[in-house]
C-alpha cells in the first residue's frame, strides 16, 4: 500500500484529505505544522508527500527544499492558495514535483498523486514506451498498434506519449493542459476532450478494445 | 521651555551656525587687529622719544648740562609734546615739565623704558588720565634725562578702532539674525504647505495635494513628487476598494443561489422527493462556478492592484496565437465551424506569457461558444502602423450592440440574450485587465457584418503597445 504523508495545518482539510485518499486505498500520515512534517518525513518510508505551503513554524518551500538538500527524492505534491505564476516556480524550484492550487477537485489530487507516486518506476530513460498492443518510438517518432502504423501529429505524439506514460492511471484534463500543453489555467470550454477524441479515434479505430478510456468526474485512463 | 518654532527651524539653526563662525573669526580679527596697531603705536612713540633722547644726548655732549638746561627749557615753551625732567646726579630736578620721574632716581644703567600716566586738565578743569611712554638715562655727568610722550591720542585712536569693528560685528550678527529669521520664515512657510497637505491625507484626505508655485525650485521638486506619489496610492488604494467591492458584488449572487438551491434541495429530500445524490451534485457545480467566479475576480483585481502584469518577457505574438489556434482548431472543427489563423510572423512583443495566453484563450473560447454551426472564427496577429501589436478574434456570431460595448467589459456584465449560455460572465472584464495591465487596451468592434443568415460577428481586439 502506497504510504502519503499530508503536511497542512487546516485540520479540516486534511481530514477530508486524508479520508478520500484512504477510500481510494492510500495509507495516509498527517502533520499539522511544517517543523512536525519535516521531522515526519525524514523518517522516511512515504512515497508522496503533500506538503501546503503556508504553514505555521515552517513554511512549505522550507520543507521540500530542506528535504532535496539531505538527498530526499521522494515526490511532493504542493499545495498552495496561491495560484500566482511566480508562486508555482517557487514551489518548483523548491524541489516540488507538482503544483496543485486550492481549492482543487478531489479526482484532480488523486490523478496526481497517483502520477506521483507511480513516477519513480519508469526512471530510466527509455527509447520506446509499450502499453498493451501500443508501441512508441520516441527517436524515430513513430506509433504502432499491433502491426498497423498510426499517424499522428505533433501534439498528438506528445499527448500519447503523456498517457503512456502514466498508463492504466486517471489523468485529468487540467494535467494534460499543464503536462502536454504548458498552459496553468482551466479552459471554460472542453478543448482537451476534441483533442482527446480525435487521438481515440486514431489509435481505437477499427479495433475491438478501446484504449483510451474517459473516467467519469476525473479524466482519461490509457488502459493496456 | 520650548523655543518659538521659528527658532526651531533648520534654516534658522543653520544661521546661527554661521553667525557663531562669523563672531569666532571676526574676535580673531579683532584680536589680531588690536594687537598689530597697539603695538604700532608703542613702537612709534618709542622711536619719537628714543631721537629725541638722541639729540638731547648730543646737545649735552657738546655743551654740557647748561645747553641741555637751556634747550629743554625752549623746548618745554615750543609745542612739543613730549615731557622732559632732567635730576642732578643727587636726584634734585634741574628742570623739566614733570615734577619727579615715574622711575624714581633709582635706574639700571642703560636705557629705561616705563609706561605710565600723565595728568592732564581738560577743558573744564577736571582731571584726566593718558598713557604716556617714557624713557630715562644717565647721562655722562650723573645726571638723569627723562624723555617722555604722551601716548592717549595714539591709543585713543586704537581704541576708537576696536569700539568700531565691535560695533560692526554687533551690527553683522544682528544682520545675520535677522536674515536668518527672514530664511527660516520663508522655508517654513513652504514647508507648512507640504506639512498641511501631509496632515490632511494623515486625517483620511486622500485628494488633498501640495501646491506647486511654478518656480521650480526644490519645494515645487517635493512638492510635485509628494503630489506624484499621492496619485499613485490613491490609485492603488481605491483599486483596492472597488476589487473588495467587486468582489463582494460578483460573489454574493452565486453564493445566494447556491445557498436557495441547497435549501430547496433539503426541503424536497425531506419530504422524500428530492435525490440526495443529484442535489449533491448540484452543489458541487454551484460552488465550483463560485470558485471559478472568484478566480476570476482575485486574477482582475491582482492585475488591477499590481499596475503592470508581472515577469514580462519578449517572444513572437505569432507563436503564442499558433499554439493557441492548434489547441482550439480541433473544437471548432468538432462544432462544424470554420476556424482559420492569419498570423504575421517574426514579430515581437513584451507580455507576461501565461496571462496573455489566457486571455486570448478566453476570448477564443467566447468567440467559439457564441458563434452558430457553420460560421467562422478568425485568430489574427499583425503590426499596426503605429507600432502597436494587436491579437484579434473575429467571429460571425450575434456580436455586440454598439451600445453594450462599453458595458461588457466591465466586471460581470452578461447581456441579457446571453443568459442561457454558460460562463460567468467575467471573461472579457479579466481581458480588459490583462490588456491594461500590459499598458494595452481591448478594442470590440463590429465583426465581418449580416450575411448568408449570420450576425454582425464581434472583434475583439487586445492591443499591446510596441516594442521600443
Amino acid at each position: 500500500m502506497m504510504r502519503i504523508l499530508i503536511i497542512e495545518d487546516d485540520l479540516e482539510a486534511a481530514e477530508a484529505m486524508a479520508r478520500g485518499l484512504s477510500e481510494a486505498g492510500y495509507d495516509c500520515s498527517h502533520a499539522a505544522d511544517g517543523a512536525a512534517g519535516l521531522a515526519e518525513a525524514q523518517k522516511r518510508g512515504f512515497d508522496v508527500l503533500i506538503v501546503d505551503r503556508m504553514m505555521p513554524k515552517m513554511n512549505g518551500v522550507e520543507v521540500v527544499s530542506t528535504l532535496r538538500r539531505e538527498g530526499d527524492a521522494t515526490p511532493v505534491l504542493f499545495l498552495s492558495a496561491l495560484g500566482e505564476v511566480a508562486d508555482r516556480v517557487d514551489g518548483l524550484q523548491a524541489g516540488a514535483d507538482d503544483y496543485l492550487v486550492k481549492p482543487y477537485a478531489f479526482p484532480e489530487l488523486i490523478a496526481r498523486v497517483e502520477a506521483l507516486s507511480r513516477r519513480r518506476e519508469t526512471g530510466a530513460v527509455a527509447t520506446t514506451l509499450k502499453v498493451g498492443e501500443l508501441e512508441m518510438n520516441l527517436i524515430a517518432r513513430t506509433v504502432h498498434r499491433g502491426a498497423s502504423e498510426i499517424d499522428l501529429q505533433p501534439r498528438e505524439f506528445q499527448l500519447l506519449e503523456f498517457m503512456m506514460r502514466h498508463a492504466g492511471q486517471s489523468v485529468t484534463r487540467t494535467m494534460l493542459l499543464e503536462k502536454v500543453w504548458e498552459y496553468h489555467f482551466d479552459p471554460q470550454t472542453n478543448v482537451i476532450d476534441v483533442h482527446i477524441s480525435r487521438l481515440r479515434s486514431k489509435i481505437d479505430k477499427g479495433f475491438d478494445r478501446q484504449m483510451l478510456q474517459t473516467v467519469r468526474g476525473a479524466g482519461y485512463r490509457l488502459d493496456p | 521651555m520650548r523655543l518659538p518654532r521659528i527658532f526651531r527651524t533648520t534654516p534658522f539653526r543653520l544661521t546661527l551656525l554661521f553667525l557663531a563662525m562669523f563672531a569666532a573669526a571676526a574676535a580673531a580679527f579683532l584680536a589680531y587687529a588690536y594687537l598689530a596697531t597697539a603695538g604700532e603705536v608703542t613702537r612709534r612713540a618709542d622711536d619719537e622719544i628714543r631721537r629725541e633722547m638722541n639729540s638731547l644726548e648730543a646737545i649735552y655732549r657738546r655743551g654740557g648740562s647748561p645747553a641741555l638746561n637751556q634747550a629743554l627749557i625752549e623746548r618745554a615753551v615750543g609745542e612739543r609734546p613730549f615731557l622732559y625732567l632732567l635730576l642732578d646726579g643727587k636726584g634734585q630736578k634741574i628742570t623739566g615739565s614733570i615734577e619727579e620721574s615715574p622711575l624714581g632716581e633709582d635706574m639700571e644703567p642703560g636705557e629705561n623704558w616705563t609706561t605710565f600716566q600723565v595728568t592732564d586738565t581738560d577743558p573744564d578743569g577736571g582731571e584726566v588720565k593718558r598713557p604716556a611712554r617714557g624713557l630715562q638715562e644717565r647721562l655722562g655727568g650723573g645726571e638723569v634725562l627723562f624723555v617722555g610722550a604722551d601716548v592717549g591720542e595714539s591709543e585713543g585712536f586704537v581704541t576708537g578702532i576696536v569700539r568700531a569693528l565691535w560695533g560692526a560685528g554687533a551690527l553683522v550678527i544682528l544682520l545675520g539674525l535677522a536674515g536668518g529669521v527672514a530664511v527660516s520664515r520663508n522655508v517654513s512657510r513652504h514647508m507648512a504647505g507640504l506639512n498641511d497637505t501631509i496632515a490632511a491625507v494623515r486625517a483620511g484626505d486622500l485628494k488633498a495635494r501640495a501646491r506647486v508655485r511654478g518656480a521650480r525650485d526644490e519645494y515645487d521638486e517635493l512638492a510635485s513628487g509628494l503630489n506624484e506619489m499621492l496619485d499613485r496610492l490613491e490609485r492603488s488604494m481605491g483599486g483596492l476598494r472597488h476589487a473588495g467591492d467587486a468582489i463582494a458584488h460578483d460573489l454574493r449572487s452565486p453564493l445566494t443561489r447556491l445557498r436557495a438551491r441547497m435549501e430547496a434541495a433539503l426541503i424536497e429530500v425531506e419530504a422524500g422527493k428530492g435525490d440526495p445524490k443529484q442535489a449533491l451534485i448540484q452543489a458541487l457545480d454551484d460552488a465550483d462556478n463560485v470558485l471559478t467566479t472568484f478566480n476570476a475576480v482575485l486574477a482582475i483585481a491582482r492585475l488591477q492592484a499590481a499596475g503592470s502584469a508581472p515577469d514580462q518577457t519578449l517572444f513572437d505574438p505569432g507563436q503564442l496565437a499558433a499554439d493557441m489556434a492548434e489547441l482550439y482548431e480541433p473544437l471548432c472543427e468538432d462544432k462544424g465551424i470554420d476556424f482559420r489563423a492569419e498570423l504575421i510572423p517574426r514579430l515581437t512583443v513584451k507580455a507576461a506569457r501565461p496571462i496573455l495566453a489566457q486571455a486570448l484563450a478566453n476570448v477564443i473560447d467566447n468567440a467559439i461558444k457564441y458563434t452558430p454551426v457553420g460560421g467562422a472564427v478568425m485568430i489574427r496577429v499583425r503590426r499596426r502602423s503605429s507600432g502597436e501589436i494587436e491579437f484579434s478574434v473575429t467571429d460571425n456570431g450575434p456580436g455586440v450592440p454598439m451600445e453594450d460595448r462599453g458595458r461588457v467589459v466591465q466586471r460581470f456584465v452578461r447581456l441579457e440574450n446571453s443568459r442561457s449560455e454558460p460562463g460567468s460572465g467575467l471573461g472579457l472584464s479579466l481581458v480588459a485587465a490583462v490588456a491594461e495591465a500590459h499598458g494595452g487596451r481591448l478594442e470590440l468592434d463590429e465583426g465581418p457584418g449580416l450575411y448568408d443568415g449570420f450576425g454582425p460577428g464581434l472583434r475583439v481586439a487586445i492591443v499591446l503597445p510596441r516594442v521600443e
